[in-house]
Protein backbone atom coordinates (compact mmCIF):
# COMPACT_ATOMS: atom_id res chain seq x y z
CA UNK A 1 0.00 0.00 0.00
CA UNK A 2 0.84 3.50 -0.98
CA UNK A 3 1.87 6.01 2.17
CA UNK A 4 -0.63 8.53 1.91
CA UNK A 5 -1.41 9.66 5.05
CA UNK A 6 2.58 9.75 5.97
CA UNK A 7 2.83 10.52 9.92
CA UNK A 8 -1.02 10.00 11.64
CA UNK A 9 -2.01 13.36 11.61
CA UNK A 10 -4.97 15.42 12.90
CA UNK A 11 -7.75 17.04 10.75
CA UNK A 12 -10.73 18.85 11.02
CA UNK A 13 -13.04 17.62 8.27
CA UNK A 14 -16.37 16.44 7.34
CA UNK A 15 -17.98 13.31 7.87
CA UNK A 16 -18.24 12.79 4.40
CA UNK A 17 -14.73 13.95 3.54
CA UNK A 18 -13.61 11.70 6.27
CA UNK A 19 -15.32 8.60 4.68
CA UNK A 20 -13.63 9.70 1.23
CA UNK A 21 -10.61 9.37 2.99
CA UNK A 22 -11.18 6.01 4.90
CA UNK A 23 -11.71 4.28 1.47
CA UNK A 24 -8.74 5.64 0.19
CA UNK A 25 -6.32 4.37 3.17
CA UNK A 26 -8.17 0.91 3.22
CA UNK A 27 -7.14 0.82 -0.76
CA UNK A 28 -10.34 0.83 -2.26
CA UNK A 29 -10.28 0.29 -6.23
CA UNK A 30 -13.51 1.34 -7.35
CA UNK A 31 -16.84 3.71 -6.67
CA UNK A 32 -19.71 3.32 -7.92
CA UNK A 33 -22.26 5.75 -6.75
CA UNK A 34 -25.39 8.43 -7.63
CA UNK A 35 -25.88 11.28 -6.15
CA UNK A 36 -28.29 12.14 -3.16
CA UNK A 37 -28.21 14.39 -0.31
CA UNK A 38 -26.47 13.83 2.83
CA UNK A 39 -23.71 12.03 1.16
CA UNK A 40 -22.78 13.72 -2.02
CA UNK A 41 -19.75 14.79 -0.58
CA UNK A 42 -18.49 11.44 -0.68
CA UNK A 43 -18.26 11.08 -4.06
CA UNK A 44 -17.31 14.62 -4.95
CA UNK A 45 -14.21 13.93 -2.35
CA UNK A 46 -13.32 10.42 -3.88
CA UNK A 47 -13.49 11.90 -7.09
CA UNK A 48 -10.92 14.66 -6.28
CA UNK A 49 -8.32 12.02 -4.67
CA UNK A 50 -9.01 8.87 -7.04
CA UNK A 51 -7.16 10.02 -10.22
CA UNK A 52 -4.32 10.65 -7.64
CA UNK A 53 -3.98 7.11 -6.56
CA UNK A 54 -5.30 5.04 -9.72
CA UNK A 55 -8.46 4.37 -8.24
CA UNK A 56 -11.99 4.65 -10.21
CA UNK A 57 -15.02 5.95 -10.01
CA UNK A 58 -18.12 5.47 -12.29
CA UNK A 59 -21.31 7.30 -11.64
CA UNK A 60 -24.19 5.52 -12.79
CA UNK A 61 -27.93 5.93 -13.59
CA UNK A 62 -29.82 5.39 -10.70
CA UNK A 63 -28.86 3.58 -6.98
CA UNK A 64 -30.31 0.45 -8.64
CA UNK A 65 -27.25 0.89 -10.53
CA UNK A 66 -24.51 1.06 -8.77
CA UNK A 67 -25.74 -1.05 -5.87
CA UNK A 68 -25.37 -3.81 -8.44
CA UNK A 69 -22.04 -2.17 -10.66
CA UNK A 70 -20.51 -2.94 -7.07
CA UNK A 71 -21.81 -6.44 -6.98
CA UNK A 72 -19.81 -7.01 -10.27
CA UNK A 73 -16.93 -5.09 -9.65
CA UNK A 74 -16.62 -7.35 -6.18
CA UNK A 75 -16.61 -10.49 -8.25
CA UNK A 76 -13.90 -9.17 -10.27
CA UNK A 77 -11.80 -8.50 -7.63
CA UNK A 78 -11.67 -5.31 -7.27
CA UNK A 79 -12.28 -3.41 -3.47
CA UNK A 80 -15.70 -1.52 -4.56
CA UNK A 81 -17.76 0.24 -2.53
CA UNK A 82 -20.90 3.04 -2.82
CA UNK A 83 -22.49 5.63 -0.38
CA UNK A 84 -26.41 6.19 -0.31
CA UNK A 85 -29.18 7.85 1.72
CA UNK A 86 -32.97 7.60 1.96
CA UNK A 87 -34.50 6.70 -1.09
CA UNK A 88 -31.17 5.37 -2.67
CA UNK A 89 -30.60 3.31 0.08
CA UNK A 90 -34.04 1.85 -0.71
CA UNK A 91 -33.38 1.17 -4.48
CA UNK A 92 -30.04 -0.50 -3.30
CA UNK A 93 -31.48 -2.97 -1.00
CA UNK A 94 -31.99 -5.54 -4.11
CA UNK A 95 -28.36 -5.46 -5.15
CA UNK A 96 -27.23 -5.77 -1.39
CA UNK A 97 -29.91 -8.74 -1.11
CA UNK A 98 -28.04 -10.14 -3.79
CA UNK A 99 -24.72 -9.73 -1.78
CA UNK A 100 -26.18 -11.45 0.32
CA UNK A 101 -27.15 -14.45 -1.58
CA UNK A 102 -23.96 -14.87 -2.94
CA UNK A 103 -21.87 -13.45 -0.07
CA UNK A 104 -20.33 -10.49 -1.81
CA UNK A 105 -17.54 -8.30 -0.03
CA UNK A 106 -19.67 -5.76 -0.57
CA UNK A 107 -19.04 -2.13 1.25
CA UNK A 108 -21.95 0.55 1.69
CA UNK A 109 -21.99 3.82 3.36
CA UNK A 110 -25.13 4.78 4.64
CA UNK A 111 -26.03 8.93 5.81
CA UNK A 112 -29.35 8.73 7.02
CA UNK A 113 -32.15 11.20 6.19
CA UNK A 114 -35.45 12.22 7.11
CA UNK A 115 -37.78 9.71 5.73
CA UNK A 116 -40.19 7.96 4.81
CA UNK A 117 -39.91 8.48 0.92
CA UNK A 118 -38.11 11.61 0.30
CA UNK A 119 -38.37 13.20 3.22
CA UNK A 120 -35.61 15.62 4.54
CA UNK A 121 -32.37 15.71 3.39
CA UNK A 122 -31.04 16.70 6.20
CA UNK A 123 -30.92 13.46 9.49
CA UNK A 124 -32.67 10.46 11.15
CA UNK A 125 -32.19 7.16 12.44
CA UNK A 126 -34.59 6.11 10.28
CA UNK A 127 -32.59 3.44 7.86
CA UNK A 128 -32.16 1.31 10.37
CA UNK A 129 -34.81 -1.54 9.53
CA UNK A 130 -33.90 -1.07 5.91
CA UNK A 131 -30.20 -1.26 6.81
CA UNK A 132 -30.12 -4.45 9.15
CA UNK A 133 -33.21 -6.47 7.36
CA UNK A 134 -34.18 -4.74 4.16
CA UNK A 135 -34.52 -6.47 1.44
CA UNK A 136 -36.07 -9.91 1.02
CA UNK A 137 -33.58 -12.01 2.67
CA UNK A 138 -32.60 -12.87 6.25
CA UNK A 139 -30.39 -9.71 7.37
CA UNK A 140 -27.03 -11.52 6.82
CA UNK A 141 -24.99 -8.36 6.93
CA UNK A 142 -22.77 -6.56 9.25
CA UNK A 143 -24.39 -3.13 10.10
CA UNK A 144 -21.63 -0.63 12.03
CA UNK A 145 -23.77 2.32 13.91
CA UNK A 146 -21.21 5.41 13.94
CA UNK A 147 -21.12 7.79 16.69
CA UNK A 148 -18.27 10.23 15.38
CA UNK A 149 -15.52 10.96 12.35
CA UNK A 150 -13.23 8.48 14.21
CA UNK A 151 -15.55 5.98 14.09
CA UNK A 152 -16.61 6.63 10.57
CA UNK A 153 -12.84 6.49 9.92
CA UNK A 154 -11.62 3.52 12.01
CA UNK A 155 -14.89 1.23 11.16
CA UNK A 156 -14.51 1.68 7.08
CA UNK A 157 -11.60 0.20 7.57
CA UNK A 158 -12.24 -2.79 9.69
CA UNK A 159 -15.47 -2.95 7.23
CA UNK A 160 -13.40 -4.04 4.36
CA UNK A 161 -11.84 -6.16 5.93
CA UNK A 162 -14.46 -7.59 7.56
CA UNK A 163 -16.29 -7.98 4.31
CA UNK A 164 -13.24 -9.57 2.66
CA UNK A 165 -12.41 -11.89 5.07
CA UNK A 166 -16.32 -13.35 5.85
CA UNK A 167 -17.77 -12.30 2.61
CA UNK A 168 -20.73 -10.92 4.17
CA UNK A 169 -22.09 -7.38 3.34
CA UNK A 170 -20.74 -4.61 5.36
CA UNK A 171 -22.93 -1.42 5.80
CA UNK A 172 -21.45 1.81 7.90
CA UNK A 173 -24.53 3.36 8.81
CA UNK A 174 -24.52 7.33 9.80
CA UNK A 175 -26.39 10.32 9.57
CA UNK A 176 -26.94 13.64 8.11
CA UNK A 177 -25.57 15.24 11.14
CA UNK A 178 -22.26 13.33 11.02
CA UNK A 179 -21.97 13.59 7.54
CA UNK A 180 -22.30 17.49 7.30
CA UNK A 181 -20.75 18.19 10.75
CA UNK A 182 -16.66 19.05 11.14
CA UNK A 183 -15.02 17.87 14.19
CA UNK A 184 -11.44 16.81 14.83
CA UNK A 185 -10.38 13.46 13.25
CA UNK A 186 -7.19 11.83 13.74
CA UNK A 187 -6.18 9.49 10.59
CA UNK A 188 -3.69 7.18 9.67
CA UNK A 189 -2.11 4.25 7.52
CA UNK A 190 -3.65 1.19 8.73
CA UNK A 191 -0.57 -0.42 8.08
CA UNK A 192 1.00 2.18 10.64
CA UNK A 193 -1.37 0.29 13.57
CA UNK A 194 -0.85 -2.67 12.98
CA UNK A 195 -3.67 -3.36 10.82
CA UNK A 196 -3.26 -5.93 7.46
CA UNK A 197 -6.05 -5.12 5.09
CA UNK A 198 -7.22 -8.09 3.76
CA UNK A 199 -6.52 -8.46 -0.16
CA UNK A 200 -9.02 -8.33 -2.60
CA UNK A 201 -9.12 -11.46 -4.85
CA UNK A 202 -11.65 -12.58 -7.95
CA UNK A 203 -14.84 -14.72 -6.89
CA UNK A 204 -14.75 -15.16 -10.98
CA UNK A 205 -12.22 -16.59 -13.45
CA UNK A 206 -10.31 -18.11 -10.68
CA UNK A 207 -7.77 -20.68 -11.10
CA UNK A 208 -7.46 -24.18 -11.68
CA UNK A 209 -10.23 -26.45 -12.52
CA UNK A 210 -13.48 -27.65 -11.01
CA UNK A 211 -13.27 -31.19 -10.19
CA UNK A 212 -9.08 -31.09 -10.92
CA UNK A 213 -8.37 -29.41 -7.47
CA UNK A 214 -10.77 -26.72 -6.85
CA UNK A 215 -14.44 -26.65 -5.70
CA UNK A 216 -16.79 -24.58 -7.54
CA UNK A 217 -17.43 -21.08 -6.55
CA UNK A 218 -21.59 -21.33 -6.59
CA UNK A 219 -21.97 -17.56 -7.29
CA UNK A 220 -25.93 -18.07 -7.75
CA UNK A 221 -28.62 -15.85 -6.76
CA UNK A 222 -31.20 -17.86 -7.90
CA UNK A 223 -32.30 -21.91 -7.88
CA UNK A 224 -34.55 -24.18 -9.66
CA UNK A 225 -35.28 -26.39 -6.24
CA UNK A 226 -36.91 -24.98 -3.38
CA UNK A 227 -34.46 -27.39 -1.49
CA UNK A 228 -31.96 -26.35 -3.07
CA UNK A 229 -32.53 -22.58 -1.93
CA UNK A 230 -33.50 -24.09 1.80
CA UNK A 231 -29.96 -25.36 1.90
CA UNK A 232 -27.95 -22.54 1.06
CA UNK A 233 -29.71 -19.65 3.25
CA UNK A 234 -29.72 -22.57 6.03
CA UNK A 235 -25.76 -23.29 5.94
CA UNK A 236 -25.37 -18.47 5.50
CA UNK A 237 -27.38 -18.56 8.72
CA UNK A 238 -25.01 -21.14 10.36
CA UNK A 239 -22.23 -19.52 8.94
CA UNK A 240 -23.35 -16.15 10.21
CA UNK A 241 -24.48 -17.27 13.50
CA UNK A 242 -21.30 -18.77 13.94
CA UNK A 243 -18.91 -15.17 13.19
CA UNK A 244 -21.36 -13.49 15.61
CA UNK A 245 -19.53 -13.39 18.67
CA UNK A 246 -16.62 -12.05 17.04
CA UNK A 247 -17.96 -9.84 15.18
CA UNK A 248 -20.08 -8.30 17.78
CA UNK A 249 -19.36 -4.93 18.93
CA UNK A 250 -20.54 -2.55 21.69
CA UNK A 251 -19.63 0.37 24.31
CA UNK A 252 -20.81 0.39 27.87
CA UNK A 253 -20.70 2.50 30.84
CA UNK A 254 -21.97 3.21 34.59
CA UNK A 255 -24.17 0.14 34.07
CA UNK A 256 -23.01 -1.82 37.34
CA UNK A 257 -24.97 -0.72 39.54
CA UNK A 258 -27.53 1.65 37.34
CA UNK A 259 -31.17 2.24 38.05
CA UNK A 260 -32.08 3.02 34.57
CA UNK A 261 -30.42 2.42 31.42
CA UNK A 262 -30.03 4.68 28.50
CA UNK A 263 -29.47 2.61 25.07
CA UNK A 264 -28.93 4.62 22.15
CA UNK A 265 -26.98 4.10 19.07
CA UNK A 266 -24.84 6.16 16.36
CA UNK A 267 -24.85 9.91 17.15
CA UNK A 268 -27.51 9.84 19.85
CA UNK A 269 -25.39 7.96 21.75
CA UNK A 270 -22.94 11.25 22.20
CA UNK A 271 -25.87 12.47 23.66
CA UNK A 272 -26.48 9.98 26.38
CA UNK A 273 -23.01 9.47 27.02
CA UNK A 274 -23.08 13.22 28.38
CA UNK A 275 -26.76 12.71 29.83
CA UNK A 276 -25.28 9.82 32.32
CA UNK A 277 -22.26 12.01 33.36
CA UNK A 278 -24.88 14.64 34.47
CA UNK A 279 -27.07 12.39 35.97
CA UNK A 280 -24.73 10.39 37.81
CA UNK A 281 -23.44 14.16 39.35
CA UNK A 282 -27.04 14.61 40.27
CA UNK A 283 -26.98 12.04 42.08
CA UNK A 284 -29.50 9.51 39.93
CA UNK A 285 -27.34 6.42 38.43
CA UNK A 286 -28.17 6.05 35.04
CA UNK A 287 -26.27 3.67 32.87
CA UNK A 288 -25.06 4.16 29.07
CA UNK A 289 -25.56 0.96 26.74
CA UNK A 290 -24.25 1.59 22.95
CA UNK A 291 -24.75 -1.12 20.19
CA UNK A 292 -21.88 -0.52 17.37
CA UNK A 293 -23.26 -3.54 15.39
CA UNK A 294 -26.80 -3.24 15.21
CA UNK A 295 -26.13 -7.17 12.49
CA UNK A 296 -25.18 -8.51 14.66
CA UNK A 297 -26.64 -7.57 17.63
CA UNK A 298 -24.69 -7.56 21.44
CA UNK A 299 -28.21 -9.02 22.73
CA UNK A 300 -25.83 -11.18 25.02
CA UNK A 301 -23.78 -7.79 26.47
CA UNK A 302 -26.87 -5.90 26.88
CA UNK A 303 -28.45 -9.03 28.73
CA UNK A 304 -25.85 -8.97 30.88
CA UNK A 305 -25.67 -5.20 31.65
CA UNK A 306 -29.66 -5.50 32.57
CA UNK A 307 -28.87 -8.64 35.12
CA UNK A 308 -25.30 -7.43 36.68
CA UNK A 309 -27.24 -3.66 37.39
CA UNK A 310 -30.37 -5.07 38.23
CA UNK A 311 -31.91 -1.76 36.71
CA UNK A 312 -36.10 -1.45 36.70
CA UNK A 313 -35.69 0.68 33.64
CA UNK A 314 -34.61 0.56 30.22
CA UNK A 315 -34.70 3.72 28.35
CA UNK A 316 -34.34 3.34 24.37
CA UNK A 317 -33.75 7.39 22.53
CA UNK A 318 -34.02 7.33 19.02
CA UNK A 319 -34.49 9.59 16.27
CA UNK A 320 -36.65 7.41 14.56
CA UNK A 321 -39.90 6.00 15.40
CA UNK A 322 -39.17 3.19 17.31
CA UNK A 323 -36.64 1.21 15.12
CA UNK A 324 -34.02 0.35 17.39
CA UNK A 325 -36.27 -0.33 20.06
CA UNK A 326 -38.40 -3.08 17.61
CA UNK A 327 -34.94 -4.52 16.90
CA UNK A 328 -34.00 -4.38 20.72
CA UNK A 329 -36.96 -6.22 21.76
CA UNK A 330 -36.60 -9.15 19.53
CA UNK A 331 -32.86 -9.46 20.56
CA UNK A 332 -33.76 -9.65 24.46
CA UNK A 333 -37.21 -11.24 24.48
CA UNK A 334 -37.96 -12.64 27.76
CA UNK A 335 -36.53 -10.26 29.93
CA UNK A 336 -39.25 -8.52 32.15
CA UNK A 337 -37.30 -4.84 32.33
CA UNK A 338 -39.74 -1.95 31.90
CA UNK A 339 -38.78 -0.17 28.60
CA UNK A 340 -39.52 3.15 28.28
CA UNK A 341 -38.89 5.55 24.96
CA UNK A 342 -37.30 8.52 23.84
CA UNK A 343 -38.72 8.73 19.98
CA UNK A 344 -38.00 11.93 18.00
CA UNK A 345 -37.74 10.87 14.38
CA UNK A 346 -35.99 12.86 12.42
CA UNK A 347 -34.58 15.66 14.74
CA UNK A 348 -31.83 15.45 16.86
CA UNK A 349 -31.60 14.37 20.40
CA UNK A 350 -29.50 16.18 22.77
CA UNK A 351 -28.23 15.30 26.37
CA UNK A 352 -31.13 17.95 27.53
CA UNK A 353 -33.77 15.68 25.99
CA UNK A 354 -32.73 12.24 27.74
CA UNK A 355 -31.92 13.81 31.52
CA UNK A 356 -35.86 14.98 30.94
CA UNK A 357 -37.17 12.06 30.00
CA UNK A 358 -35.16 9.90 32.53
CA UNK A 359 -36.68 12.10 35.21
CA UNK A 360 -40.46 11.72 34.39
CA UNK A 361 -40.08 7.90 34.62
CA UNK A 362 -38.18 7.62 37.32
CA UNK B 1 -12.49 26.77 29.11
CA UNK B 2 -15.59 24.99 29.40
CA UNK B 3 -17.96 24.30 27.05
CA UNK B 4 -19.11 27.70 24.61
CA UNK B 5 -22.34 27.21 22.90
CA UNK B 6 -23.05 29.47 19.50
CA UNK B 7 -25.40 29.58 16.99
CA UNK B 8 -25.26 32.18 14.28
CA UNK B 9 -27.88 32.91 11.72
CA UNK B 10 -28.47 34.69 9.21
CA UNK B 11 -30.05 34.83 5.12
CA UNK B 12 -28.14 32.68 2.37
CA UNK B 13 -25.30 34.24 0.90
CA UNK B 14 -24.54 36.42 4.12
CA UNK B 15 -21.50 33.98 5.05
CA UNK B 16 -23.01 33.24 8.02
CA UNK B 17 -21.62 29.39 7.60
CA UNK B 18 -17.97 30.76 6.08
CA UNK B 19 -17.46 32.43 9.63
CA UNK B 20 -19.01 29.99 11.31
CA UNK B 21 -16.58 27.45 9.49
CA UNK B 22 -13.53 29.70 9.93
CA UNK B 23 -13.86 29.98 13.85
CA UNK B 24 -14.51 26.40 14.63
CA UNK B 25 -11.21 25.68 12.32
CA UNK B 26 -9.13 28.82 14.28
CA UNK B 27 -10.26 26.92 17.58
CA UNK B 28 -8.81 23.66 16.45
CA UNK B 29 -6.13 24.75 15.16
CA UNK B 30 -5.67 26.12 19.23
CA UNK B 31 -5.73 22.27 20.07
CA UNK B 32 -9.22 23.07 21.40
CA UNK B 33 -12.12 20.89 20.66
CA UNK B 34 -14.39 22.05 18.07
CA UNK B 35 -17.66 21.04 16.65
CA UNK B 36 -19.46 22.82 13.66
CA UNK B 37 -22.38 21.90 12.16
CA UNK B 38 -24.81 23.99 9.59
CA UNK B 39 -28.40 23.57 9.34
CA UNK B 40 -28.93 22.45 5.22
CA UNK B 41 -31.64 21.94 2.87
CA UNK B 42 -33.78 25.04 3.45
CA UNK B 43 -31.44 27.87 3.57
CA UNK B 44 -31.52 27.12 -0.27
CA UNK B 45 -34.99 27.56 -0.77
CA UNK B 46 -35.19 30.70 1.30
CA UNK B 47 -35.64 29.78 4.54
CA UNK B 48 -32.60 31.16 7.16
CA UNK B 49 -29.20 29.73 7.54
CA UNK B 50 -27.91 28.67 10.95
CA UNK B 51 -24.74 27.83 12.27
CA UNK B 52 -24.17 25.37 15.21
CA UNK B 53 -20.80 25.92 16.97
CA UNK B 54 -19.59 24.23 19.89
CA UNK B 55 -16.05 25.00 21.71
CA UNK B 56 -14.48 23.01 24.63
CA UNK B 57 -11.59 21.70 25.70
CA UNK B 58 -13.01 18.24 26.06
CA UNK B 59 -15.16 15.92 23.70
CA UNK B 60 -18.56 17.66 22.18
CA UNK B 61 -21.62 15.38 22.49
CA UNK B 62 -24.60 15.77 20.52
CA UNK B 63 -24.14 18.40 17.45
CA UNK B 64 -26.52 20.80 18.30
CA UNK B 65 -28.00 21.85 21.78
CA UNK B 66 -31.15 23.45 23.69
CA UNK B 67 -29.60 26.28 24.86
CA UNK B 68 -26.85 28.85 23.48
CA UNK B 69 -24.24 31.15 25.31
CA UNK B 70 -24.20 33.72 22.22
CA UNK B 71 -27.04 33.94 19.58
CA UNK B 72 -25.60 36.33 16.48
CA UNK B 73 -28.80 37.21 14.54
CA UNK B 74 -27.98 38.55 11.27
CA UNK B 75 -31.13 39.54 9.66
CA UNK B 76 -34.40 40.71 11.20
CA UNK B 77 -36.32 37.13 10.11
CA UNK B 78 -33.04 35.87 12.28
CA UNK B 79 -34.11 37.57 15.24
CA UNK B 80 -37.03 35.23 15.40
CA UNK B 81 -36.23 32.37 14.24
CA UNK B 82 -33.56 31.72 16.75
CA UNK B 83 -35.30 33.36 19.89
CA UNK B 84 -36.08 29.65 20.70
CA UNK B 85 -32.00 29.04 21.58
CA UNK B 86 -31.79 31.99 24.04
CA UNK B 87 -32.06 31.28 27.87
CA UNK B 88 -31.41 32.83 31.00
CA UNK B 89 -27.63 32.42 29.95
CA UNK B 90 -27.91 33.45 26.58
CA UNK B 91 -25.68 36.96 25.10
CA UNK B 92 -28.81 37.80 22.17
CA UNK B 93 -27.12 40.01 19.41
CA UNK B 94 -28.65 41.49 16.71
CA UNK B 95 -27.70 44.45 14.50
CA UNK B 96 -29.51 47.79 16.36
CA UNK B 97 -30.60 48.60 12.33
CA UNK B 98 -32.88 45.85 12.28
CA UNK B 99 -36.77 46.78 12.90
CA UNK B 100 -38.12 44.50 15.23
CA UNK B 101 -40.79 44.34 17.51
CA UNK B 102 -40.47 43.66 21.01
CA UNK B 103 -42.06 40.13 20.50
CA UNK B 104 -39.63 38.68 18.16
CA UNK B 105 -37.04 39.57 20.84
CA UNK B 106 -36.56 36.12 22.40
CA UNK B 107 -38.44 36.24 26.36
CA UNK B 108 -35.47 34.91 27.83
CA UNK B 109 -31.63 36.15 27.99
CA UNK B 110 -28.76 36.97 29.91
CA UNK B 111 -28.43 40.50 27.90
CA UNK B 112 -29.82 41.32 24.58
CA UNK B 113 -27.18 43.65 22.59
CA UNK B 114 -27.69 45.71 19.34
CA UNK B 115 -24.51 46.77 17.71
CA UNK B 116 -24.15 48.90 14.70
CA UNK B 117 -22.48 46.26 12.55
CA UNK B 118 -24.52 46.86 9.40
CA UNK B 119 -24.07 50.54 9.73
CA UNK B 120 -20.43 50.28 10.08
CA UNK B 121 -19.76 47.87 7.42
CA UNK B 122 -21.67 50.09 4.65
CA UNK B 123 -20.19 53.43 5.92
CA UNK B 124 -16.51 52.91 7.25
CA UNK B 125 -15.81 49.76 5.28
CA UNK B 126 -17.65 47.66 2.42
CA UNK B 127 -21.07 45.51 2.72
CA UNK B 128 -18.85 42.23 2.18
CA UNK B 129 -17.45 42.35 5.31
CA UNK B 130 -20.13 42.52 7.43
CA UNK B 131 -20.04 39.03 8.21
CA UNK B 132 -16.07 39.38 9.09
CA UNK B 133 -17.64 42.34 11.64
CA UNK B 134 -19.87 39.73 13.30
CA UNK B 135 -16.75 37.36 13.43
CA UNK B 136 -14.59 40.05 15.53
CA UNK B 137 -17.76 40.81 17.52
CA UNK B 138 -18.18 36.85 18.39
CA UNK B 139 -14.62 36.78 19.80
CA UNK B 140 -15.55 39.98 21.76
CA UNK B 141 -18.27 38.15 23.32
CA UNK B 142 -16.55 34.96 24.02
CA UNK B 143 -12.60 34.62 24.17
CA UNK B 144 -13.58 31.36 21.97
CA UNK B 145 -10.11 32.31 19.94
CA UNK B 146 -7.79 34.31 20.12
CA UNK B 147 -7.68 37.73 17.66
CA UNK B 148 -4.30 36.09 16.42
CA UNK B 149 -5.52 32.62 15.80
CA UNK B 150 -8.76 34.52 14.18
CA UNK B 151 -6.56 35.87 11.59
CA UNK B 152 -4.46 33.24 10.85
CA UNK B 153 -7.50 31.42 9.87
CA UNK B 154 -8.67 33.93 7.79
CA UNK B 155 -5.37 34.01 6.03
CA UNK B 156 -5.43 30.29 5.61
CA UNK B 157 -9.28 30.18 4.58
CA UNK B 158 -9.24 33.54 1.95
CA UNK B 159 -5.12 33.68 1.61
CA UNK B 160 -5.63 33.15 -1.92
CA UNK B 161 -7.77 36.28 -2.50
CA UNK B 162 -5.44 38.62 -0.69
CA UNK B 163 -2.50 37.34 -2.41
CA UNK B 164 -4.78 38.47 -5.39
CA UNK B 165 -5.96 41.96 -3.96
CA UNK B 166 -3.80 42.67 -1.02
CA UNK B 167 -6.17 45.35 0.03
CA UNK B 168 -8.90 42.55 0.58
CA UNK B 169 -6.42 41.60 3.40
CA UNK B 170 -6.45 45.07 4.95
CA UNK B 171 -9.99 45.29 4.99
CA UNK B 172 -10.60 42.21 6.46
CA UNK B 173 -8.58 42.54 9.43
CA UNK B 174 -9.53 45.98 9.77
CA UNK B 175 -13.48 44.43 10.02
CA UNK B 176 -12.22 42.03 12.54
CA UNK B 177 -11.37 44.40 14.69
CA UNK B 178 -13.92 47.01 14.29
CA UNK B 179 -15.93 43.52 15.38
CA UNK B 180 -14.91 42.97 18.24
CA UNK B 181 -14.45 46.54 19.49
CA UNK B 182 -17.64 46.96 19.17
CA UNK B 183 -19.00 43.87 21.03
CA UNK B 184 -16.05 44.41 24.09
CA UNK B 185 -18.14 47.97 24.06
CA UNK B 186 -21.74 46.64 23.90
CA UNK B 187 -20.29 44.27 27.07
CA UNK B 188 -19.37 47.41 28.82
CA UNK B 189 -22.30 49.91 28.16
CA UNK B 190 -24.60 46.87 29.26
CA UNK B 191 -27.92 46.71 27.25
CA UNK B 192 -31.09 45.53 27.80
CA UNK B 193 -30.28 42.69 31.00
CA UNK B 194 -32.72 40.01 32.27
CA UNK B 195 -35.64 41.51 29.98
Amino acid sequence: MPNIIGASKKSFVTGNETAAWACLVAGADMMFGYPITPQNEIMHYWTRLAPKYGRGFLQTEDELSAGFTVCGSVQSGKKAFTATAGPGNVLMQEPFGMAEAMRLPLLAIIQQRGGPSSGTVVYSQQEVTLTTFGGNGEGMRIVYSTASHQDIYDYIIKGFNMAWKHRFPVFILGDGYQAKMREPLEMYNPEDRGIEMVKPYPLIGVEGKISAGREPQHLNNIYSLEEELYEVVMKVAAEYEALEDSIVEYDEKNCDDADIIILSHGVVSRAADDAVKILRAQGIKAGYFRPITLRPYPHKQLRNAIAKSGAKKLLIAESAYGQLERLTKQEIFGETIKIESLFRPGVGIIDYDIINKVKSVL
Amino acid sequence: MSLTRIALAGEGGQGVQSIAEILAEAAYNQDQQALYIPNFGLEQRGGVSIAFIQFSDIRIGAPKFHKADVVVALSERAVSRTAIYSGPDTLFVYDNGFHVSEQDLPREAKRIIGIPAIQTANQELHPRVFNIIIMGAVIGLTKVVSFDAAKDALESKLGYKFEKNPELRELNFKALELGKHMAEKALQEGGAENV
